[in-house]
């Protein structure tokens, strides 16, 4: 998605976008964002994500290339999104599956002779808030670089995202969303994983969402904001606010919400109708 | 008669819906010819078979520059022309004047988008409603929508159908009784036909974890074309990132026909053509260009989500 960004607004902020290959992004302020947009994956690919997931079932669209990455340049701290790593958490959580509102009358079919039920959860539900790590390149022996990871370490905390702040309508130098994985559930509804992020000349900002509708059922969202105020030469503060709703199509229609799915098309427009399950906050130190 | 339809037929072409009043004759002459179809339409090689379109025109007309045009090609679609896409009106009602205009050169089988319930969740619904203020040419489409035909049998070789198989069908003589004219039901032989899909890590019968929905493995494809005298089935209801794909040693293949579905996934579409002696070629193609849809893409304005 290509966005009109003023000449002089990124020449104040001193950023500069890059495009090239699929990827496309922003350098600004001592870091490197970027998205990379590619085909969902193809038979192959599937077949190998299968086995490393062990697994027989994957979303029907994976876009296992696509990503978000935002690297601080100088301490090597990489935040990252990605459809595997959302997957294994699928894979972890594993939440027994949900019927649909057919199953009741299906529970009164004739049987086949011999019938396997299966009972994977097929709505991709994912406990996914994003990936993370710090690489230094550490000089082994005269000249020879070998690169060093180590995991991020996110505390908690009672800081919040300044949405008052994020409101203010500065102006956004890049801008991008990317699917990671979706699956129509068989047109019962809908299993979406997408992150999208802004980046402004004061701070970043993203969104990182898991959409499910499951048609006449239930309704769950999952989404992760990071927020990241520039902050000069000072060690960069990321929050993290992660807040999980649900709610079934009987408990929305009881409090007078419509009960046909086609009024839950956009989650933005009814995620707050929709009761927390889980709030947490975080924030993530970055030392240089 | 024809010229009036000639015209309703180069006006799709170009992607302009028909009026209200146009779609609703066309619907009643369009049912006038289903409703004599049998839900095991025979259709006759060499033909040309389609897998799920989804309202996709622009992609649908690059298909027609692959397959040649129709009523040159013999055509047979799989269903699922409505939903997810921008054009379901147009794409589905230039199908439909073609049927009417060449009966017999073009195949429509149900697909499970069309239903009155599953297009008021995916598109078609609200795509009418935007398109005419009003939901009678929904209407209209989804009472026709209900004349057409389960299935196909090419030359008594090749079983075509939108989903699947079923537990409660053994025989093509059974589908042979359904009484098809009615909304898609939630359970029974007729919901199967479309709604089903073949499962590597079954062999017999699988049921979806969803608790609706059956799976089918390779023995039960065997027992079918073998009790049924067939050499294949042909579906679609699936999409493939190749197009097309062969299951259980060669004896099912899906074809998907939507390229780059849902103008993201990027995958390309295939359709089969099938010679007089019934070779197959598969013909491969993708998305059409974005300078020749209709619409240009806009640039988006700055979009401050929090």
């Amino acid at each position: 998605m290509d966005l009109e960004v003023d000449e002089n607004d990124l020449k104040t902020a001193g950023a500069e976008l890059f495009a090239e290959d699929g990827r496309r992004g922003i350098r600004i302020s001592g870091w490197l964002i970027e998205t990379r947009r590619h085909s969902i994956l193809n038979s192959s690919t599937i077949q190998e994500w299968e086995q490393k997931l062990n697994t027989s079932h994957l979303p029907e669209m994976v876009f296992g290339e696509n990503t978000l990455i935002l690297r601080h340049l100088s301490s090597g701290t990489r935040i990252h999104f990605n459809a595997f790593d959302a997957l294994c958490g699928w894979k972890q959580e594993a939440l027994p599956p949900v019927e649909v509102p057919a199953a009741a009358k299906w529970k009164f079919r004739s049987k086949p002779s011999q019938q396997v039920i299966l009972d994977y959860d097929y709505t991709f539900t994912t406990p996914y808030c994003g990936s993370g790590n710090i690489e230094i390149d550490k000089d082994v022996n005269e000249g020879e670089i070998s690169k060093e990871t180590s995991d991020i370490l996110w505390e908690d905390c009672k800081d919040q995202i300044d949405v008052a702040a994020l409101a203010s309508k500065e102006p956004i130098l890049f801008y991008d969303e990317v699917v990671l994985y979706e699956d129509e559930l068989a047109d019962n509804g809908v299993s979406l994983l997408t992150v999208k992020v802004r980046v402004m000349p004061s701070s970043w900002f993203l969104l990182l969402r898991f959409w499910l509708r499951v048609d006449g059922v239930l309704i769950r969202l999952r989404e992760t904001r990071m927020h990241c105020v520039f902050s000069g030469n000072r060690s960069p503060i990321i929050l993290r606010e992660s807040c999980w709703r649900e709610s079934t199509f009987q408990a929305l229609s009881a409090q007078e919400h419509p009960f046909d799915s086609g009024a839950y098309g956009d989650p933005s427009f009814i995620s707050q109708k929709l009761p927390i399950i889980m709030h947490t906050t975080k924030k993530l130190v970055i030392s240089s | 008669m024809s010229s009036d339809l000639d015209r309703q037929i180069e006006q799709l072409k170009r992607c302009e819906p028909l009026k209200e009043s146009e779609v609703k004759a066309l619907c009643l002459k369009a049912m006038e010819i289903l409703v004599e179809e049998s839900n095991v339409q025979r259709v006759d090689a060499p033909v040309t078979i389609c897998g799920d379109i989804h309202g996709q025109f622009y992609d649908m007309k690059e298909l027609f520059k692959v397959g040649g045009d129709c009523p040159k090609t013999n055509y047979l679609f799989l269903g699922d022309f409505v939903d997810r896409g921008f054009y379901s009106v147009e794409t589905f009602l230039l199908l439909l004047a073609l049927k009417v205009r060449y009966p017999d050169r073009i195949t429509l089988i149900r697909g499970n988008h069309e239903s009155r319930q599953i297009t008021q969740v995916y598109g078609f619904y609200d795509e009418c409603l935007r398109k005419y203020g009003s939901v009678n040419v929904w209407r209209y489409c989804t009472d026709i929508f209900d004349y057409l035909s389960l299935s196909a049998l090419i030359e008594n070789k090749i079983f075509s159908v939108h989903g699947g198989l079923s537990p409660a069908i053994s025989t093509l003589d059974q589908i042979r009784t359904i009484d098809r004219k009615q909304e898609v039901p939630h359970d029974g032989a007729m919901c199967d036909l479309l709604w089903s899909d073949p499962e590597d890590i079954v062999d017999g019968w699988g049921l979806s974890p969803r608790g609706a929905g059956f799976l089918f493995g390779g023995s039960v494809v065997t027992s079918f074309n073998h009790s049924n005298n067939i050499d294949y089935i042909c579906r679609a209801h699936q999409l493939v990132m190749e197009g097309y794909k062969w299951m259980f040693n060669n004896q099912i293949v899906t074809v998907w026909s939507a390229p780059n579905y849902c103008y993201r996934c990027g995958n390309v579409a295939a359709i089969l053509e099938l010679d007089a002696n019934l070779n197959k070629q598969f013909r491969v193609f993708e998305a059409a260009p974005q300078e020749s849809r209709g619409t240009p893409a806009k640039k988006p304005a700055p979009d401050y989500f929090l």
